[in-house]
């Protein structure tokens, strides 16, 4: 009895979140009923015409959702991976450095792109790989002709996840760096004492540390794995990439906010969720057993 | 751990949340300040003995005894910084001109920056079902779907009852047509957007005093315009960066549709038409059938052409990728692009004002066979919407609002962009342009008078004001007027006045040899569905051939996909307009 008094005050601070909640996730649920319906705004979610499951049918007949789908998960994962494993190599690089001054400088400087937003950030990468942008002009200098990177299909996904890891790969170190502070200082100073040179300390005692971090975030950013990231992908691309980057969120765009299908926009929307759903479900469950977490 | 709800849903819905409760502040504010005396007593113990007494133009401009509120949704351009210090968009000079002649309160519930966020915002607002009274939709989608889904009032009965004088003359200018853009099934549920026809007439722009430099005539026809081209980028006419042709943006195409029919800045359809092709037009064949122009082999040799052009190097490398289409063109590394009539002048200021001496002319595009085909726009492609649910008396309200912007746009103070104005919605002659060129040469000739345009009420509102201007910016001699017979130092009048008298010369002087309608300019029931699928294809094939990198034969292919894949529904649909 003693102890639930003791909390009040906690649920209190819950509150807020609670009422957030409840105002922009839970209410909004409702929404998903469009999928089912010929959704008419004025005659509102209740009495529209329900049309069972004819907006998943006509989503999966049109020619573009299969492509939508395979690009979104490639650039996903694409980005899964190398935001794991950029921030990690550069973290232990970092680690590694012995002018702190130096390294606190760096760390600063790798981390301020995540703080641009992509409206700002892509016209920044539209002009360093322009026709006349630093990248064309440095291949001109080995004698190579000018290429139009950004209405290139081929290399689209790549250039997507490439400047994606570029902008956050400083952001995404501080969870590292942070584990890598944890790591006990006695065990290298005992690996050194049986001789162990740099790289076999490396290899030897700060990777097997940080083990359970990688995979934890490795895990939980499963959940991701349709998540391309619309604002990077819709301020990027254009015509010419839509074979290999137009993805879910862009379609989605088009289809309900300029096509106003909002049905069709909603069952799309629904597909993504319920998929991120399973898989959040499944890191959820492997994050337990590999790295012992659990939220709840 | 990231959540993924339905994301777009939960948008919806905050949209809709956000909408619920906002406005009603502001109500107060107007209030106390419409105990102002008016100077208009005529008019105003008139409505005070109620209605029925009043018609015609005197209904169309009546006062209202009791203060009325008019919900709008807004879209605001953040770029703009004409409002005074202390005015804001729910209280400047144009809504106190509103509530102290007409006793309306504009109430703003929301706004959106002018692009896609406005777009967007229109429609989740449409999608939550909760329009505000009025707003101003930029495309004819958001009107008819709002209107089939029953969201819209009918306007029918008291549009006829209060247009104005003025508001009639130039609904008919169009012969109809403004109506039934504006109608739903019959029934008119939207102020229509009623602009000059010039607008879809795309014309040549070329620096004249690049083409005097080299000694070269003025391109006529397509190769031509090809030589010119050239001649501008080995001559690094605009540095080392030269662009011999600008083209569209990533944002932009490269030639206007039917759905989109004008104002297609840096799009290629001059070229387009002097191949005789019509892409992106629904077109009669005369015998019953329709032809999607898209399809056809004059829309195929002339992307061929395109793609020529592009491999020699004569049309903008970046092409379709480009953040924006006035970039080359403002920053004065381009010699060629097309548009229509106020592409230059108020379409690319910054070119002047980078090089004072960039003598922008505009000209026609001649077939090979010397001929001027042009495709020709609808009425208007903006929409003034009103929610269902708003009373009688904020109906005529609106439609007042519209009476009176029309009557008084000219006499306003344009220092405050008249973009504030609520519910702007703009109605002109449909020959405005031409009419202007024609009158102004008058009086910069001194054949007439700038007295003699001092009609209230006329046809053309602008007239007048811009002909007590013209003297003031352009110098003689006034024969083949050049960039160096007009004075910037009131840019504003400049840029408008540049885009009457060159942009629209070629419009105004010399004729068409064929103007092309689309069968349809709005969207039929199976484009609703399907049409969104259709033009992702259509922009990709286009783009990827003029790019080099498809191949001409990928053509054929994307024709008989275009087909299969709902076109032949679609064209079918199309070609039932025609028999009514």
């Amino acid at each position: 009895m003693k102890k639930r008094g003791h909390e009040k005050h906690y649920y209190l601070m819950l509150l807020p979140g609670m009422v957030w909640l409840v105002m922009f996730s839970i209410v909004p649920m409702f929404g998903i009923l469009m999928a089912f319906q010929n959704y008419n705004p004025g005659a509102g979610l209740l009495k529209s015409e329900w049309v069972g499951l004819d907006n998943f049918k006509y989503m999966f007949q049109l020619n573009d959702s299969r492509t939508v789908i395979v690009n979104t998960f490639i650039i996903a994962v694409g980005k899964i991976v190398f935001n794991l494993l950029v921030p990690l190599i550069f973290a232990i690089l970092l680690n590694e450095l012995r002018s702190m001054r130096y390294k606190k400088l760096v760390q600063t400087v790798v981390y301020l792109p995540h703080f641009l937003s992509w409206v700002i950030m892509s016209t920044i990468v539209i002009g360093i790989f322009g026709y006349y942008g630093v990248v064309n002009t440095v291949i001109g200098m080995f004698g190579y002709d000018p290429k139009l990177f950004m209405a290139d299909a081929g290399i689209f996904r790549q250039l997507v996840i490439g400047t994606d890891v570029w902008k956050e790969f400083g952001f995404n170190a501080i969870i590292y760096l942070a584990a890598l502070t944890g790591i006990n200082p006695n065990l290298y100073e005992a690996a050194a004492i049986d001789g162990a040179n740099r790289w076999q300390l490396i290899r030897q005692v700060t990777l097997p540390a940080l083990t359970t971090t990688v995979v934890l975030l490795g895990v939980l950013s499963l959940g991701n794995v349709l998540n391309a990231g619309f604002d990077q992908v819709y301020n990027l691309y254009n015509p010419l990439v839509y074979s290999t980057g137009d993805i879910l969120d862009t379609w989605v765009y088009r289809l309900g906010l300029q096509n106003l299908q909002f049905s069709l926009a909603t069952a799309a929307g629904l597909f993504k969720s319920a998929v991120s759903f399973v898989l959040i479900f499944i890191s959820y469950r492997l994050a337990y057993h590999y790295a012992d977490y659990t939220v709840f | 751990m990231r959540r993924n709800m339905a994301t777009l849903l939960s948008v919806v819905l905050l949209g809709l949340s956000l909408t619920a409760c906002s406005g009603s502040n502001e109500a107060s504010n107007n209030l106390k300040a419409s105990s102002n005396p008016t100077s208009d007593t005529a008019t105003n113990t008139k409505s005070n003995t109620e209605t029925p007494a009043l018609s015609g133009d005197d209904l169309a401009f009546s006062k209202f005894p009791k203060p009325v509120d008019v919900h709008i949704g807004m879209v605001v351009d953040p770029t703009d910084k004409t409002l005074p210090e202390g005015d804001s968009v729910s209280n400047n000079q144009y809504t106190r001109y509103l509530k102290e002649k007409y006793n309306i309160n504009v109430i703003v519930d929301w706004t959106a920056a002018t692009g896609n966020d406005f777009k967007q915002k229109v429609s989740l607002t449409i999608a939550s079902g909760k329009l505000p009274d009025g707003m101003v939709v930029d495309d004819r989608s958001f009107m008819t779907k709002a209107a089939s889904s029953g969201l819209l009032y009918d306007i029918t009965d008291l549009f006829q009852q209060y247009q104005s004088s003025q508001v009639k003359d130039i609904m008919a200018s169009t012969e109809g047509r403004a109506m039934e853009n504006a109608s739903y099934k019959g029934r008119m549920v939207a102020l229509p957007n009623i602009t000059v026809d010039t607008d879809g007439v795309h014309v040549l722009w070329i620096r004249k005093d690049w083409l005097d430099k080299l000694k070269l005539p003025v391109p006529k026809t397509l190769s031509d315009i090809e030589k010119t081209a050239k001649a501008f980028i080995d001559n690094k006419m605009g540095g080392n960066k030269t662009i011999g042709i600008a083209g569209p943006s990533k944002n932009s195409f490269p030639y206007s549709t039917f759905l989109v029919s004008s104002n297609n800045m840096g799009g290629f359809d001059p070229i387009f038409g002097a191949m005789d092709a019509y892409p992106g037009y629904w077109l009669d064949d005369g015998n019953g059938s329709v032809t999607y122009g898209t399809l056809t082999d004059k829309t195929k040799q002339t992307l061929a052409l395109l793609a020529d052009w592009y491999k020699k190097g004569l049309i903008d490398p970046e092409v379709g990728t480009r953040d924006n289409v006035g970039d080359p063109i403002n920053a004065n590394q381009a010699g060629i692009f097309f548009g229509p009539w106020w592409n230059g002048g108020y379409g690319n200021g910054d070119s002047f004002k980078n090089d004072p001496t960039a003598n922008w002319q505009a000209y026609p595009v001649y077939s090979d066979d010397n001929k001027w085909n042009v495709h020709m726009k609808t009425t208007g492609s903006t929409y003034t919407v009103i929610s269902k649910n708003a009373k009688p008396d904020v109906v005529k309200a609106i439609l007042i609002m519209n009476n009176a912007l029309v009557r008084d746009e000219a006499t306003f103070d344009l220092s405050v962009n008249v973009g504030w104005y609520p519910l702007r919605n703009v109605m002109a002659a449909a020959n405005e342009t031409e009419y202007e060129y024609a009158e102004l040469l008058k009086v910069l000739k001194g054949e007439t008078n700038p007295e003699d345009y001092n009609k209230p009420n006329s046809l053309y509102k602008l007239m007048y004001a811009d002909a007590k201007k013209v003297k003031n910016v352009i110098k003689p001699p006034f024969e083949d007027l050049n960039v160096s017979n007009f004075s910037t130092a009131n840019f504003g009048d400049f840029q408008r006045l540049y885009s009457i008298m060159i942009g629209d010369r070629p419009f105004t002087t010399i004729p068409i040899d064929k103007k092309v309608y689309s069968v349809t300019y709005n969207q039929t029931e199976t484009m609703e569905t399907k049409w969104a699928n259709l033009k992702k294809m259509e922009d990709e094939t286009v783009l990827k051939i003029i790019l080099g990198q498809a191949s001409i034969d990928s053509f054929d292919k994307f024709v008989k996909n275009w087909k299969a894949q709902g076109g032949d529904e679609i064209t079918a649909e199309v070609a039932g307009f025609l028999k009514k």
